[in-house]
């Protein structure tokens, strides 16, 4: 996937327009409303026939009901896949990526550990730091790396700085997308006094920081762990206090993000 | 001279926001509705003078009050965009209260108003009725025709830059 497929995705994903999905629920209102107002005045005649009708159908579902829904799926297959399909796919998809990941990862790891004196080495690293040797080998294959760096300004979610390992897709876009996200999950939980930490998309893993009247989103690809996070969260402290918001010096900031980023 | 700035587009369902949005930025129209959910973010590079100013335009749903919008998606924002529809009067039954609402919600921001799809209607005629009703609209603009839609933008960019 290119930059640009992944922000068509992104948008895809999270905002974007879905006439489909706004007709679909339009469509569907608009029958329940008319199913619920016609019930409200049919219910009442219509109740006490029922009543009596339903002890006989309840027994007559197994012989009656049963061939009718089997026949209509069957014939309807392709119909039931269609409306099915956006909604498990999506399910599917996810399971499959994070499956495919977890043997390539199982494989991986056992090459590397048969035989292989590193083996031994991780052990004596799992006893002496308390970390577990699956985490150790983990880590050691996946090594964690911050893509791409933003000093967003909440609110507008215009970009105060940025910094890229690659020459990147447009930013301004990602970065207004990032504010909107984060404006309308935090507005969901407005109760819980919760902010949007993270959020997580394909294989990379975004990392939100939030100050007043700014945050950082720090891209991340390989293992986030919590040690990583940890380090992470305290350089962004350190950065953070070389921005003063009344008057940011952008070019500073910016030779500190693209220090940090390559690193 | 680089500067950025966050324009958002407000006003009903149907009015023509995310029309005049694209005619704006990707010079192209569609007859087909395709109602916005959430947000749909474009930029587009204008100059205002010897400055190279960067609209972020923010298309969100439509509303038809302005206070149901997300208000954290109107924060930041320097200028807005009040869209109506003049084949239907209900856009516009409440104009100025609800520009009354965004000058003193959001005081630093500045607001230009549009009457958009003007190519089916008797501009002269409606104008006569906007008069009647005390709505004063800045622009009558077709997002179908492409007719100020580029004004409209270059105008709200000067605004926010100049302050005025
Ligand atoms: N005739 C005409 N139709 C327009 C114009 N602008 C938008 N439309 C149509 O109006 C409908 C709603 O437009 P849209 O941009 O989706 O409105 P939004 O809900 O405000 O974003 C669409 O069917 C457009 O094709 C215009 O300038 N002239
Ligand atoms: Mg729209």
């Amino acid at each position: 996937m290119t930059d640009s497929e992944k922000l068509i995705k992104l948008k895809e994903l999270l905002l974007s327009e879905d006439r489909d999905f706004a007709q679909n629920i339009l469509q569907k209102l608009d029958s329940l409303e008319d199913t619920v107002n016609t019930h409200e005045k049919l219910s009442e005649k219509v109740n006490p026939i029922i009543d009596k009708k339903i002890d006989t159908f309840v027994e007559e579902i197994p012989t009656k009901l049963g061939p009718v829904i089997a026949d209509a799926l069957t014939k309807s297959q392709d119909k039931v896949v269609e409306a099915l399909f956006p909604i498990i796919g999506k399910m599917i998809k996810k399971y499959i990526q994070q499956e495919i990941k977890a043997l390539s990862d199982s494989i991986n790891s056992q090459v590397q550990t048969t035989f292989s004196i590193k083996t031994w080495q991780r052990k004596v690293k799992a006893i002496f730091t308390g970390v577990s040797e699956k985490e150790i080998i983990l880590s050691e294959m996946n090594q964690t790396s911050v893509e791409q760096i933003f000093v967003i300004e909440k609110g507008s979610g215009l970009i105060i700085s940025s910094a890229s390992k690659q020459e990147s897709i447009d930013e301004d876009m990602i970065a207004g997308m990032l504010t909107a996200i984060k404006s309308f999950v935090e507005d969901a939980f407005k109760k819980d006094q919760q902010s949007l930490e993270s959020i997580q998309y394909e294989l990379f893993e975004i990392h939100i920081q939030n100050f007043t009247s700014y945050y950082f989103a720090v891209v991340i690809s390989g293992g986030f762990d919590a040690s990583f996070k940890n380090k992470l969260e305290n350089k962004l402290f350190d950065i953070a206090s070389h921005i003063k918001t009344d008057a940011v010096d952008k070019e500073h900031i910016t030779i500190k993000l693209t220090e940090f980023i390559h690193e | 001279m680089n500067s950025s700035k966050k324009v958002v587009l407000v006003g009903h369902f149907g009015v023509g926001k995310s029309s005049l949005m694209r005619r704006f930025v990707q010079n192209t129209f569609s007859d087909n509705y395709i109602v916005t959910i959430g947000v749909h973010i474009l930029k587009k590079e204008i100059k205002i003078e010897e400055l190279n100013l960067t609209l972020v335009i923010w298309d969100i749903e439509g509303k038809d009050d302005i206070q149901k919008v997300r208000s954290s998606y109107l924060l930041g924002t320097s200028g807005f965009i009040y869209v109506i529809d003049p084949t239907r009067s209900q856009t516009y039954e409440r104009f100025n209260e609800e520009i009354d609402f965004l000058k003193t919600t959001y005081p630093t921001s500045k607001i230009v108003s549009v009457a958009n799809k003007s190519d089916l209607i008797d501009i002269e005629e409606f104008k006569k009725l906007l008069e009647q009703k005390n709505i004063s609209i800045d622009y009558f603009a077709s997002a179908k025709e492409g007719i100020e839609v580029e004004n409209l933008f270059q105008t709200i960019g000067l605004k926010m830059v100049k302050n005025v």
